[in-house]
């Protein structure tokens, strides 16, 4: 995002005095930031322009609210994540995951990494990437976003600070209790297998 | 499960290196869509500054009943300390009469 060539205080200025012009300008300026969280944290992308829309709508309406004391693509963050957030607490989460639920290249995949130690074949990275994000819809929306912040997308525990307003130490509870969490989901789908 | 890590990291290695979509272009009439919604509309005051500017009427309209009230009832009370003396006892009555 490129912050230098566009002057966010002087559109914020332009949007409080109800230019449309300038909303519209800060609208394209935030988008690529709003769109990947709305991509990283809402696998199903039904709705993704949908939800986006609702982020951008919430941002205007508490524009009034932002005092400067963070950046403003950090505050922008935070709306762009609880929204989020309230969405996938608002998808019915399957009560038990299943084998039969997976792909036959996702079932592949998941034999793979719980039998053998080897690497993941990089053709089946698509499939990978389904199955993480299946396996995560098992969990609860703060304890996916966590892991999805740092485990997929590498974030720092500082950068994941940021972006959501919690604090480092929730941080890493939070991703400590998530990867606990998964890892007896691991062990079911194991003996599951196994049976 | 001795060596989850491992193999939550060897999957989520394998999971990054998946194409991702990365059309970050706004969609065309999204802005406008977007800024039309947001500040098209006449901008209404918020429900919480409403409700506090009734909040601080009613602490107001509050105030001045109990103020009148208070009065009201010291002044009917102070003018009334010697009828009180006089008021009937219905239970000493009867059993005065028993």
């Amino acid at each position: 995002m490129a912050e230098e060539t566009f002057d966010l205080a002087a559109c914020l200025e332009r949007v409080r005095q109800r230019d449309q012009i300038a909303a519209r300008e800060l609208v394209d300026h935030l988008y690529p930031l709003v769109i990947r969280i709305v991509r990283s944290h809402l696998p199903r992308r039904v709705a993704e322009e949908d939800l986006a829309q609702d982020i951008f709508l919430k941002m205007f309406t508490r524009l009034d609210q932002y005092k400067g004391a963070v950046a403003f693509s950090h505050w922008v963050s935070r709306i762009a994540v609880t929204t989020c957030i309230d969405q996938l607490r608002a998808q019915k989460r399957r009560p038990e995951f299943r084998w039969a639920d997976l792909s036959e290249k996702e079932a592949e995949v998941l034999d793979s990494v719980l039998t053998s130690e080897g690497e993941v074949a990089a053709n089946d990275a698509f499939a990978a990437r389904e199955l993480v994000y299946k396996l995560l819809s098992q969990l609860k929306p703060e304890d996916r976003l966590v892991l999805k912040l740092l485990d997929l997308e590498q974030h720092s525990v500082a950068e994941i600070s940021a972006i959501t307003g919690w604090n480092p130490s929730l941080v890493k509870v939070r991703a400590f209790r998530a990867r606990g969490k998964l890892k007896k989901l691991f062990e079911e789908l194991q003996r599951k297998e196994r049976s | 499960m001795k060596d989850f890590d491992a193999r939550w990291q060897r999957l989520v290695t394998a999971a990054r290196q998946a194409p991702t979509a990365d059309d970050v272009v706004t969609p065309y009439g999204f802005a406008t869509r977007i800024a039309a919604r947001a500040l098209g509309e006449p901008q209404r005051p918020a429900l919480l500054a409403v409700f506090g500017r009734f909040s601080i009427r009613a602490l107001w309209v509050a105030g001045l009943l109990m103020m009148a009230s208070v009065a009201a009832n010291y002044l009917a009370f102070a003018g009334n300390e010697d009828d009180e003396q006089n008021l009937l006892d219905p239970v000493s009555e009867v059993l005065a009469a028993s």
